[in-house]
């Protein structure tokens, strides 16, 4: 490495003890590559014969672009790109070059000296402020810039860039010639292969400040909206490195190597990038006129604020706060309001398990509104409204509230929050319970244009808001059992998402989820069992919370009890009612499983007035669902009846198609228990309608593929054709009922004692 | 790869230079002379003169032998013959450093000692071009860019020539310098070492491995030759690598073996005491160096580092004059003077010499943190970090940089950010007291006073230089009402105090009694409350409350 740094000392602008990145006060200068692309311009503003088609004219101009901003490029590959747009002009610059490499050193002055008489003329082919006269004057300015020795040297460079471009195909035979020996071979072929990889990535020689910029700008913007496109971890650290190497003053560099260490959750490696970005920042704060004094302390604060924002995205969240700490008291000291305010949101991310949270936020937005900053400001809104909607705000408020902002974001085209506000308002609808909203609004962010793709390229933004709402459709397809669907979209999500990018542990848990719920209907425990573990991984409540559920559907009650209440109390602690809902109902199944419904209603009751309180109607209808299938047996089924037609209205509006089932076949049971007491005629009719719901039921249960309990369904079904007299019936249905025992042993609990 | 084969230690072909065998013993003083000797003379002639410089200087501390035993030329053979005229004009050429005229003399000739001078030539002109471009290259990205041309050719030639076994000791460590330059550092060492192997005597082979070298555990792999100058090399990278207690005791050995006169080895040792901090011992063996050789310049800047840490302003100053008459366009020279305008608070001056350190030699790593140190002494942070910054880059493991970004940033109030690079400082220097202090230091602004206890305890338990650990942990805690332990830190503090016997005054010692006297009066010791109660009158601060 030392011998990388050590032509760093050789600096004859050190002036202050700071090192001038740019020496010579230019972003740009020339390269063989570059005459190359003067060559190309001085040739498509030749008039006269042989000049080019207004079609192809068309064509290079959009090609100029890239070639201006672009990396360089080897000569092979211009002629190719030239040869596309229009085949009779890269031969004409291929023969110009030609010439002029093979000639002597004044062709190439003489080129340089011709130039700028494209600006001369009553009426100049190149306008001097156009992106192409810039170019030219730019070029025309480094070159004559260049001292004696450097204008050789740029003319042997030429040389060796045309020869290097003539000798592309002829390269292979030659290799085999110079390597003789075994090492020999070795280290050419290393070196070989370093230069191949190099140029698949895109640029093989030092970048200008210009080009660098452009590349570093480009791969930041990749990586925020779209990573599976930017460069690989690996070669674009690489390419950081060499651009590093080039010039270690580059600090924009680290940034991209602090971002790109993000990616592979390497802690130690972005800690010492982002600190030594902003260590070189400070000095570019400093030299820089307009902001003097002002801007190095600005970046003092910021720097503080990003480190806390590293801590917090790596979990380190005491770290996180003192870093913020650190922050604040800077800005505060030097009266930084906005960056206060910065930090103000960030004081929120961190405290949110605390209760309190909220005022800190509604603050913020307040003061992000005043200050002008409405891209904090929707962003506190957003939050505030997932906090609200944890602590069961009305819909409607909320949905207002996102309204509005969604007024600012679209005022402001911040196309990201726009998604996040859809993406939320999935999220909120599924945890209302109303699935069709959910779809709807999912469908709405995916099938939307975003307003950056529109320049950027066809393909949709890679953001996380998009992978939310891939995972929620993903979830709601295969709670309808469309199966096939939810996996479709679980591929696509791992195509955008590749498995080690940022926000595929979203779709790692759905995926998990999903089939363990397959596997909990299909009765595979020890399948859902090898689940848990992943699970738990990606959210450790969750895990512990399947893990309760299978515990208990293997029998194991008293372990599963355990498991249950110390789940409870965590869960109470962090606020977290959904989940608390969830246990309390798996708390009195366990209890009605164990015979004893009596005490299992008063846990029932609790769980429903939470999710009334909180306003989760899909949980509600289940505890609901619950509370019947206690009732009944109870032995109370008429009680047990009027409950159903309460809750059975929005379960087969918006349950999972699990739900709708068991709620059907709970109301046959109903249905049979409170006709004992009529009389034969009207039982018979009660009997009959119980039939209907009962095939109803399995209807549901067969798209989820729940055999165990169309099981129970077949045989319910063969009794009450029995009791009925139906006897071809019963046998049609003893017959399914036994083909199913057979494929599934039972696993002794008794038929009733299922809901 | 292919090298990694020939490690094992060779027998030297005797019939090259029967004399060059050695054996690891310091047993026959008279026979290391002479190979010294010898060495020197073939090191001069190949143009290796620092190599040639440090043989010279070690056999000078040698008694001298008599004429009897001095040991007549090597023989010339066939080969040196007839490259003879070639290579007195290509040496002539070569001295006045006309390179690319050496190497076009010397083409073609046969003879070892020709062969070598043609290839080193023409390494040197490689280099010489590159450090001349650097300065005019095409912009300023390209920078970093500007190869040593050379050094590619000079691979594929010298490993053919490695293949072949046709290379002798020098061959191998010229091909071992250009591997080094092409960042092929593992190559790089396995040539080295097998350079050491054929010909032990040659300094600079076991000096370029010392500097690819990073940690024990590389050198633990390592197969050397069973050589007395194997001995030299370990104690050279011990100092290196920081293992100074190792370091001195080889170097002990080597001047009880009678090498007591040694320029060399006497400011080896004296660096050894500046790193681990014993700066009078260090400071008189640097006195005693300066007397035996006046006019030497190199590891002066250690010893005005000395001089300035103990604020011996005159001394500086005599040292500082006294060199700048010598050379004044040496490195050493204005890192001296750079202390000594440092040490007078006239730091712009100071920087100013510390750049011009730089420009003399891009490859000086102290300046680059000295400068840092001015900067700061002059408030200017950000020239500050910058500086720093640039040390780090070129020397990753300099622990002084990282402490000083941790300074910069405590002067900017962001503690946090200090903890980074004190902890940083810390890895490189596990044992040092000042970076466990400043970090504990920082803990404390943090409020983190459990982390900040461990490491006070720490930084007493690796033996406090500045003596401040205990007392700040007894303030922590006092602080946190932990009196049991406030007043054992306390004893311990004074006990420490005591024991060594200094008689600098130490403003924490009255605090310390005072919180002794209450702590005795609490657990009713009336005796032992009045004894620290008398002992604190002796100090004039301590009546501030009783």
């Amino acid at each position: 490495m030392a011998s990388v740094h050590e032509s760093l000392y050789f600096n004859p602008m050190m002036t202050n003890g700071v090192v001038h990145a740019n020496v010579f006060g230019i972003k740009d200068w020339v390269t063989p590559y570059k005459i190359a692309v003067l060559v190309l311009l001085n040739e498509m503003g030749r008039t006269g014969e042989g000049a080019v088609s207004l079609m192809e004219r068309r064509r290079l101009n959009q090609l100029l672009l890239p070639l201006l901003q672009g990396p360089d490029i080897t000569l092979s590959k211009l002629y190719k790109l030239i040869e596309e747009s229009c085949p009779q002009l890269a031969n004409s610059v291929q023969i110009r070059i030609k010439l002029m490499a093979e000639g002597e050193l004044k062709d190439m002055e003489q080129f340089f000296d011709d130039l700028s008489d494209s600006f001369s003329g009553t009426e100049p082919e190149v306008h001097k402020t156009s992106v192409v006269g810039l170019f030219l004057r730019h070029m025309i300015l480094a070159y004559s810039k260049l001292s004696f020795s450097q204008v050789f040297k740029l003319y042997t460079a030429l040389q060796q860039y045309f020869q290097n471009g003539e000798k592309k195909t002829v390269e292979d035979a030659d290799m085999e010639l110079t390597s003789g020996e075994e090492g020999e071979r070795k280290m050419e072929k290393e070196e070989l292969d370093v230069s191949v990889r190099e140029e698949e990535v895109s640029c093989s020689g030092p970048l200008s400040q210009k080009q660098a910029e452009y590349f570093l700008s480009q791969q930041a913007s990749l990586l925020k909206n779209d990573e599976t496109k930017a460069l690989t971890p690996a070669s674009l650290q690489k390419e950081l490195n060499n651009l590093l190497k080039f010039n270690p003053d580059f600090a924009e560099a680290h940034y991209l190597s602090y971002l790109n260490n993000l990616r592979v959750q390497d802690v130690f490696s972005s800690t010492h990038s982002l600190l030594h970005y902003f260590d070189r920042l400070i000095l570019t704060g400093a030299e820089s006129k307009s902001n003097g004094e002002e801007g190095y302390g600005r970046s003092l604060r910021y720097a503080a604020l990003n480190l806390a924002a590293l801590h917090c995205r790596f979990g380190h969240y005491q770290q996180a706060e003192l870093a913020l700490q650190e922050a604040i008291r800077i800005a505060q000291e030097s009266n930084d309001h906005v960056c206060l305010q910065h930090c103000l949101s960030w004081l929120y991310v961190l405290g949110q398990k605390r209760s309190d949270s909220y005022v800190l936020l509604e603050h913020s937005v307040k003061k992000a509104v005043h200050f002008g900053l409405p891209y904090l400001a929707s962003l506190g809104i957003q939050s505030l409204v997932q906090q609200r909607a944890f602590a069961g705000k009305t819909a409607n408020k909320l949905m207002d509230a996102l309204k509005d902002s969604d007024l600012l974001h679209w005022k402001h085209s911040l196309s990201e929050l726009i998604d996040i506000s859809i993406a939320q308002k999935t999220a909120i609808w599924r945890l209302y319970g109303r699935s069709t909203m959910a779809l709807q609004q999912a469908q709405m962010l995916l099938s939307m244009n975003s307003l950056e793709s529109v320049s950027v390229g066809v393909q949709q933004n890679n953001t996380e808001s998009f992978a939310v709402a891939l995972c929620h459709l993903a979830e709601l397809h295969a709670e309808q059992g469309c199966f096939a669907a939810a996996s479709e979209v679980l591929k696509h999500l791992k195509e955008r998402f590749p498995p080690n990018s940022q926000h595929a542990q979203l779709w790692m848990l759905c995926d998990q989820k999903i089939q363990f719920d397959r596997a909990m209907n299909d009765g595979k425990y020890h399948l859902a069992d090898s689940l848990v573990t992943g699970i738990t991984a990606l959210n450790s409540i969750e895990g512990v919370y399947r893990k309760a559920v299978v515990l208990q559907a293997q029998n194991q009650m008293s372990e599963a009890h355990r498991l249950l209440q110390k789940l409870l109390l965590h869960c109470q602690k962090l606020k977290n009612t959904e989940m608390v809902i969830s246990v309390l109902l798996s708390v009195a199944e366990l209890y009605w499983r164990s015979s004893s419904p009596t005490i299992a209603l008063p846990v029932l009751l609790q769980a429903l007035a939470l999710s009334k309180e909180y306003r989760l109607q899909y949980l509600a209808s289940e505890t609901v669902l619950n509370l019947a299938f206690a009732q009944l047996i109870l032995g109370i089924p008429e009680q047990a009846l009027s409950l159903l037609h309460m809750a059975i209205e929005p379960i087969l509006a918006d349950g999972a198609i699990l739900d709708k089932g068991r709620a059907m076949f709970l109301v046959a049971k109903c249905q049979v228990a409170s006709a004992a007491s009529y009389d034969p005629l009207k039982k018979a009719e009660a009997l009959e309608a119980a039939i209907e719901n009962l095939n109803e039921a399995k209807n549901y249960f067969a798209k989820v593929d729940c055999k165990e309990r169309i099981r129970d369904v077949v045989y319910f079904q063969a009794r009450l054709y029995h009791t009925l007299g139906k006897t071809q019936e019963r046998n049609r249905c003893a017959m399914l009922f036994r083909q199913l025992q057979q494929e599934l042993p039972s696993h002794g609990v008794p038929l009733i004692n299922h809901l | 790869m292919a090298t990694n084969t020939s490690v094992v230690p060779v027998a030297v072909p005797a019939t090259v230079v029967p004399v060059l065998s050695t054996n690891g013993d310091f047993s026959d003083l008279r026979e290391i002379k002479k190979q010294l000797l010898l060495i020197a003379g073939l090191t001069r002639e190949r143009g290796l003169l620092h190599s040639s410089k440090w043989s010279a200087e070690l056999a000078f501390s040698l008694p001298a032998l008599p004429l009897a035993e001095l040991q007549p030329p090597p023989p010339i053979t066939e080969e040196d013959a007839q490259d003879m005229d070639a290579y007195t004009l290509a040496k002539a050429y070569f001295d006045v450093k006309e390179y690319d005229r050496a190497a076009h003399f010397l083409h073609g000739c046969k003879s070892k000692k020709a062969y070598f001078l043609y290839m080193y030539s023409r390494y040197l002109s490689g280099e010489k071009k590159k450090d001349d471009e650097t300065v005019d290259s095409l912009g300023p990205l390209e920078k970093g860019q500007v190869k040593n041309e050379a050094l590619r050719e000079l691979r594929v030639e010298l490993s053919k020539k490695h293949q072949a076994r046709e290379l002798d000791g020098f061959g191998l460590y010229l091909y071992g310098v250009v591997l080094r330059k092409l960042d092929l550092v593992k190559e790089a060492i396995d040539v080295f070492v097998e350079a050491t192997h054929v010909l032990p005597l040659h300094w600079g082979a076991w000096l370029e491995l010392c500097n690819l070298i990073t940690d024990k555990e590389m050198l633990k792999f390592l197969s050397l030759p069973d050589s007395w100058m194997k001995e030299f090399f370990l104690a050279h990278i011990y100092t290196e690598l920081q293992l100074i207690e190792e370091a001195l005791q080889k170097y002990q050995n080597l001047i009880d073996v009678g090498f007591s006169k040694s320029s060399y080895i006497v400011s080896q040792i004296a660096v050894a005491y500046h790193n681990i901090r014993d700066i009078d011992k260090a400071l008189s063996i640097f006195n005693e160096l300066r007397k035996q050789d006046p006019y030497r310049i190199e590891n002066m800047d250690t010893f005005s580092n000395l001089l300035y840490v103990r604020s011996m302003k005159s001394e500086l100053s005599y040292l500082a004059h006294n060199l700048c008459e010598i050379d004044k366009y040496r490195v050493e020279t204005c890192c001296v003077i750079g202390n000594y305008y440092s040490l007078r608070s006239q730091h712009e001056k100071a920087a100013l010499y510390f750049q011009r350190a730089l420009k003399l030699n891009p490859r000086y790593l102290g300046a680059w943190t000295l400068m840092g140190h001015e900067y700061m002494e002059m408030k200017n942070t950000s020239a500050a970090i910058q500086a720093y910054r640039h040390a780090i880059e070129v020397n990753k493991r300099d622990y002084r940089a990282w402490y000083g970004l941790g300074q910069t940033y405590e002067i900017l109030k962001m503690p946090f950010h200090c903890l980074y690079y004190y902890r940083r400082a810390h890895q490189l220097r596990p044992n040092d007291s000042r970076m466990l202090v400043a970090l504990g230091e920082c803990y404390e602004k943090l409020n983190q006073l459990v982390e900040a206890k461990k490491c006070y305890w720490r930084a007493y338990a690796v033996g406090d230089v500045e003596k401040m650990a205990l007392v700040k942990l007894a303030k922590l805690h006092e602080q946190l009402t932990e009196s049991e332990q406030a007043a054992q830190c306390y004893i311990k503090y004074i006990q420490d105090i005591y024991s060594c016997g200094e008689i600098v005054e130490h403003l924490e010692e009255s605090t310390a009694f005072r919180y002794l006297a209450q702590y005795y009066f609490k657990c009713k010791l009336w005796d032992e409350a009045s004894t620290c109660a008398q002992k604190c009158c002796a100090f004039n601060d301590s009546g501030k409350r009783t």
